[in-house]
C-alpha cells in the first residue's frame, strides 16, 4: 500500500471512532431517512386514499379522476434531502475535514510523519481522499436510503432519467458536501488552534447557507431551511440585481438550492439561476477552488510542529 | 576523517532575521556517536530539523547518508530515524498500532514481525498492546525510540534524548544506544545538554553556540586534554555565553 493510502486508510478509521463526527454523521443519515419517510408517509397516505376512493367511485359508476400521486415528479419526495444537505450535510462535512488534519496535530505526530519517506503532496492527497471517501460514504447510505423509499411504493415507478437524475442530485450533494469538507480541512491546517481551525469554516457556512441568500435573493434566514420558499424570485429592484451579480457566484447554498431542484423537479418555472454563472458550473469552480486551498493548506504544513502552538 | 555519514556546508537557518544556524559546517564520520552541545536556543533542534528534512535551510547545504537533503529528501529519510525531544504518538492507538502505522509509512517489509522484533530488541514487548495515552515519559521515549529503528535506518538523530527521564530511564537509554551503535552500526547524532552522558556514551563532541560551531574534536582528545566531568563541564561552560556570564559573576 502507497504511503498516500496508508495515510488516508489512517485518518478515515481515525475520524469514524471521533464522536463528534459520528454524532453528526448519524445525525445526517437518520435526518435522510426521515426525510425519505415523510415522503413515502404523504404520499403512501395520498394513494391509500385514491386507492379507496376509487373503489367507492367505481361502484358508485362514477367517473374515475386521474391519481394525484402521478400529478409530481417521483423525485418530489425527496425534496427535503436538499435541506438537510445545506445544513447538517455541510457541517458534517467541515467538522470530518477539521479531524482529518486536527487528529495528527493534536497528536503531535507530525515530525514523526514528516520523516517518512512521503512527500506533503503525498501527505495532501492522502488526507483529501480521507475526506472524499468519507463523504462519498454518507452519500451512498443517503442514496441506498433514497433509493429503497422508491423500491417499496409500488405505486411509484421511477424512469432511467429520473434515476439519473436521482443519482445527479447524490452527485451534486456530495460535491456539495466536500466543499465544505476541503475548507475545514485547509484551516485545520493553517489555523493556529484548533478552535479557530473550526471556527472559520462554520462562519463560512453560516455566510454561505443565511447570510448570501439573504443579500442576493430577500432570503429570510427560516426560509432557507424551507426547500421550496428558499426559491422565491427576489423582489425586482437595483438592489438585488447588483448584489446578485456580485455575490450571487459565491451564493453556493443558493446553487445548491437551484440545482437540487432542477434534478428533483420541483424547480418554479419563474424562478431564474441565483447567478450569471450556471449553478453546477458555479459549484464545481468552488470545489476547484477549496481542493486548491485545501492542497495549499496541506503542502505547506509546518512539519516540524509537534502540536498546535500553544 | 574516514566515510563521513554526515556532511554540512554552511548550513544556515534564520527566524524573523535572527540565524538560528549559521553558517554551520560539519563532518561526522559513519559509526560514531556524535554528541551535539549548546545551550537553550543554540540552534541544534533547528540543525536536527534539517539534516532530517523536516525543515528547509535558508542558505547552505548538507548530506546524510549520501544524499542531498535539499535535492534528494526522500532518499534521506528512507535512511534515517529520529527521535524528537517529547515523544508524541496517538494516544488512543495501542503501541503495536502506532509502530504499525509508522512502520508501513517507512516501507518495511512484513512490519508485524519486524515491530515486534524491535519492541523485543527494546525489552518492551509488554508495551505492545498498552494504549500510548496511558504511558510514563520513559515508555514513551522507547516506544519513540522503537519507531525511529522499524527501518533500520544508517543514521539515528536523537533530540535531547534523555530530557525528562528519571536516572533509571537515562541509563537504559544509555545502554539502547550503545548497544545501537555497537550491534548494528548505527551512527548516532545526539542533542543534548547532559556533559556526563556526552562522555559516557559520545565518541564525538560539537558545541555550538548562537548557532555558531565553537568546538568539535574526538572525545579521546577532549578528556585527554581536559581530563574528568568536570573539566568538560568548565570547557562547554568557557564556550557558551550562558557560562561566560556565570564566570563573570562568579
Amino acid at each position: 500500500m502507497s504511503p498516500r493510502w496508508l495515510v488516508a486508510r489512517q485518518s478515515a478509521l481515525f475520524v469514524l471512532r471521533e464522536r463528534t463526527v459520528a454524532l453528526l454523521g448519524a445525525m445526517f443519515i437518520v435526518l435522510v431517512l426521515i426525510s425519505a419517510w415523510l415522503g413515502w408517509s404523504a404520499t403512501a397516505t395520498v394513494d391509500g386514499i385514491y386507492q379507496q376512493a376509487t373503489v367507492f367511485l367505481k361502484a358508485a359508476g362514477r367517473t374515475v379522476p386521474p391519481n394525484p400521486v402521478f400529478d409530481m415528479s417521483p423525485l418530489f419526495l425527496m425534496r427535503n434531502m436538499s435541506v438537510y444537505v445545506a445544513l447538517i450535510g455541510a457541517l458534517s462535512a467541515i467538522v470530518i475535514g477539521n479531524r482529518l488534519v486536527c487528529l495528527d496535530r493534536k497528536a503531535g505526530v507530525l515530525p514523526l510523519i514528516g520523516i517518512r519517506p512521503l512527500s506533503q503532496g503525498d501527505y495532501a492527497i492522502g488526507k483529501i481522499a480521507a475526506l472524499g471517501a468519507l463523504i462519498a460514504g454518507l452519500s451512498i447510505v443517503a442514496a441506498v436510503a433514497a433509493t429503497a423509499t422508491f423500491l417499496v411504493l409500488p405505486s411509484i415507478q421511477l424512469s432511467l432519467l429520473q434515476w439519473a437524475q436521482l443519482v445527479g442530485f447524490m452527485v451534486v450533494s456530495a460535491v456539495y458536501m466536500a466543499i465544505f469538507g476541503l475548507i475545514g480541512l485547509a484551516t485545520g491546517a493553517w489555523s493556529r488552534s484548533e478552535t479557530v481551525g473550526l471556527l472559520l469554516p462554520v462562519t463560512a457556512w453560516l455566510a454561505l447557507t443565511f447570510i448570501l441568500p439573504q443579500l442576493t435573493a430577500n432570503l429570510n434566514p427560516t426560509a432557507a431551511i424551507n426547500p421550496i420558499s428558499a426559491l422565491a424570485a427576489p423582489p425586482d429592484i437595483g438592489f438585488f440585481h447588483w448584489t446578485a451579480q456580485i455575490l450571487g457566484p459565491f451564493s453556493l447554498a443558493d446553487s445548491f438550492k437551484f440545482a437540487s431542484a432542477r434534478l428533483l423537479d420541483y424547480l418554479p418555472p419563474d424562478i431564474s439561476p441565483p447567478s450569471f454563472i450556471p449553478p453546477f458550473l458555479d459549484l464545481l469552480l468552488a470545489l476547484v477552488a477549496a481542493t486548491a486551498l485545501a492542497w495549499r493548506s496541506l503542502t505547506g504544513l509546518a512539519m516540524t510542529q509537534g502540536d498546535y502552538n500553544v | 576523517m574516514s566515510d563521513p555519514i554526515i556532511m554540512t556546508d554552511k548550513l544556515t537557518q534564520s527566524f524573523d532575521g535572527v540565524r538560528a544556524v549559521d553558517s554551520l559546517t560539519l563532518e561526522i564520520a559513519k559509526g560514531e556517536v556524535f554528541g551535539f552541545l549548546g545551550h537553550n536556543g543554540a540552534g541544534k533542534t533547528t540543525t536536527v530539523q534539517m539534516l532530517t528534512t523536516l525543515a528547509k535551510p535558508a542558505s547552505g547545504t548538507a548530506r546524510v547518508a549520501g544524499h542531498d537533503i535539499r535535492t534528494d529528501p526522500l532518499s534521506v529519510r528512507r535512511s534515517i530515524g529520529y527521535v524528537p525531544e517529547n515523544v508524541r504518538l496517538y494516544d488512543t492507538q495501542t503501541a503495536t498500532e502506532n509502530l504499525l502505522f509508522f512502520a508501513r509509512l517507512s516501507g518495511v517489509e512484513a512490519p508485524q514481525a519486524r515491530v515486534a522484533e524491535v519492541l523485543d530488541l527494546l525489552d518492551c514487548t509488554y508495551l505492545a498492546h498498552q494504549r500510548v495515552g496511558g504511558f510514563s515519559k520513559g515508555m514513551r521515549q522507547r516506544v519513540g525510540l522503537a519507531q525511529a529503528i522499524l527501518h533500520r535506518p544508517s543514521v539515528l538523530f536523537l533530540d535531547e534524548p534523555t530530557s525528562g527521564l528519571d536516572p533509571m530511564g537515562i541509563k537504559m537509554l544509555r545502554d539502547l544506544i550503545i548497544r545501537l551503535n555497537i550491534e548494528f552500526g548505527m551512527t548516532i547524532f545526539m542533542n543534548t545538554h547532559l556533559i556526563s552522558e556526552i562522555a559516557k556514551t559520545c565518541t564525538s563532541i560539537a558545541v555550538l553556540s548562537h548557532g555558531k560551531l565553537v568546538f568539535h574534536d574526538r572525545i579521546e582528545a577532549v578528556t585527554a586534554r581536559y581530563g574528568d566531568d568536570a573539566a568538560l563541564e568548565e570547557l562547554y561552560l568557557s564556550l557558551t555565553p550562558v557560562g561566560r556570564l556565570a564566570g563573570a559573576a562568579a
